[in-house]
């Protein structure tokens, strides 16, 4: 049977002169269902945003929880505050929900269409409008394939351009198009994402006229990957370690330079190096055959986490996200962290005494504390973390 | 073929292996010895509490400050 994980990103940004969004994009994941929910409160400001909020913590928390689509609308629209200026309480929504077994929910009020970039091209979907606690709700239920992504977007995203440079705005047939062409090239979620809500921007000359979100979740499979750093404190262990990495399944990663040694050494292989440096902070890396990536530990480490903490902040700019594309250690590290689902690390806990020398960067000195630092960026992202002690 | 390995373990990176190894690549350029010598990469040979490791074949780790290399180049390699 199929099993299928996801990958989310989202962005905001918000109306011209507004400090709060009236947007909001809310979701969980666990091992069995995803579900991401984006909403759209009336006006702006800080009304909207309570509208979307507490739309989108309604709507997360009652479908986990198990509840109909039909109670759970029922429940924003009795819960939202009336708008005293329009008289009405209103949010959009688009609901998505995945399960393990690749079903697809997609529930859709008052937000432009969702986008379903598949093998390269967009699909429109083809929904069903039904009635829903009096709301005309758009459903569309499908069977997801490994790698689609889902587009939402909130209508300041089609308006972009309006009383600027597009008098109809972005239309949704040019986003599509666009899409298609930019997936070519840019192969993280979260560099597409800022593409197109910088592109948005753009059209809006800077000063948007309305909150733009677009909130992305990809589906993939499970993707395992087990990384060791750090030699263990007992050397009897080293044989543990490296048995335990072999056999666990999907990638493997190997960080630092004793640790390299010690895989190589147990399996009875060589290491090879090599002495281009892509970027001058970072060491090169090695090659140890049935590894996937070698690298050295520290430096590359901590580079790897400024990468993925830089990846999920909202405020990082497209071309620095860019910068995962690039070849060095930390960077492919940091690509293959992106792409998996869960994640172990075996972390030996024995402590190089050269680190621990006044000279030596402070931050850099504790590799322990680099890989809880990467491990809770990567739980926050949503991807099943286990770490082991050695 | 001679080897000549530049530890690119962490502590030496930060000491100047980057350095060193870009000085080494030219002088080996420079003086024609492409297929004489060989440079290599090397992870951690355990003497990260000196500069940065440089070894000779398989000879004990040598330690080298940046400023060094030219000199340390002509006395082993030049000179051997």
């Amino acid at each position: 049977m199929m099993k299928v994980r996801t990958e989310l990103y989202w962005e905001s940004t918000n109306k011209y002169g507004e400090e709060l969004c009236g947007d909001k994009v809310e979701a969980v994941q666990s091992n069995e269902e995803t579900i991401m929910v984006m909403a759209d409160g009336l006006g702006s400001g800080v009304k909207a945003n309570i509208l979307s909020t507490l739309t989108t913590k309604i709507a997360v928390t009652m479908l986990r929880q198990g509840a109909t689509i039909e109670e759970t609308v029922k429940t924003i629209m009795a819960t939202l505050p009336i708008c005293k200026v329009r008289k009405i309480a209103y949010s959009t929504f688009t609901i998505i929900r995945v399960d393990s077994a690749g079903n697809c929910y997609i529930a859709e009020y008052g937000n432009p269409a969702i986008i379903l970039l598949r093998e390269g091209s967009v699909v429109r979907l083809k929904g069903v409008t039904r009635e829903i606690a009096g709301k005309e709700v758009k459903e569309y239920r499908l069977k997801v394939q490994r790698n689609d992504v889902f587009i939402a977007m909130s209508d300041g995203v089609v308006h972009a351009g309006v009383e600027g440079i597009l008098n109809l705005g972005w239309q949704w047939e040019n986003i599509a198009q666009y899409i298609e062409k930019v997936s070519k090239v840019e192969h993280t979620i979260g560099s597409l994402v800022k593409l197109l809500s910088s592109a948005t921007m753009n059209f809006y000359m800077d000063k948007p006229g309305d909150d733009a979100t677009i909130a992305a979740l990809k589906i993939i499979d499970p993707q395992f990957v087990t990384v060791f750093t750090g030699p263990p404190q007992k050397p009897e262990d080293d044989q543990i370690v490296v048995k335990n990495l072999m056999e666990k399944p999907g990638k493997k990663v190997v960080c630092g330079g004793t640790a390299a040694q010690i895989t190589a050494r147990v399996l009875g292989r060589e290491i090879k190096t090599s002495t281009e440096f892509t970027v001058p902070e970072i060491p090169p890396i090695a090659w140890i055959k049935g590894i996937d990536l070698v690298t050295e530990g520290v430096l590359t480490l901590a580079r790897t986490r400024e990468l993925l903490i830089r990846y999920i902040d909202p405020h990082a700019q497209y071309k620095e996200l860019r910068q995962l594309e690039q070849k060095d250690g930390a960077s492919r590290l940091a690509r293959i962290l992106l792409d998996a689902t869960d994640i172990t690390f075996l972390l030996g806990k024995a402590i190089n005494p050269a680190h621990q020398n006044p000279d030596f960067p402070k931050d850099l000195s504790i590799k322990i504390n680099i890989v809880k630092e990467l491990a809770e960026i990567l739980d926050k992202m949503g991807k099943h973390i286990e770490t082991i002690y050695y | 073929m001679k080897v000549i390995s530049v530890c690119v373990g962490s502590s030496c990176h930060l000491k100047g292996s980057y350095d060193i190894i870009k000085i080494f690549k030219k002088l080996i350029k420079d003086n024609n010895l492409d297929e004489e010598w060989e440079l290599k990469a090397e992870f951690c040979c355990n003497n990260c509490r000196n500069p940065v490791s440089v070894r000779i074949g398989d000879s004990e780790p040598y330690s080298l400050e940046v400023d060094n290399a030219k000199a340390f180049f002509k006395e082993k390699i030049l000179g051997a």
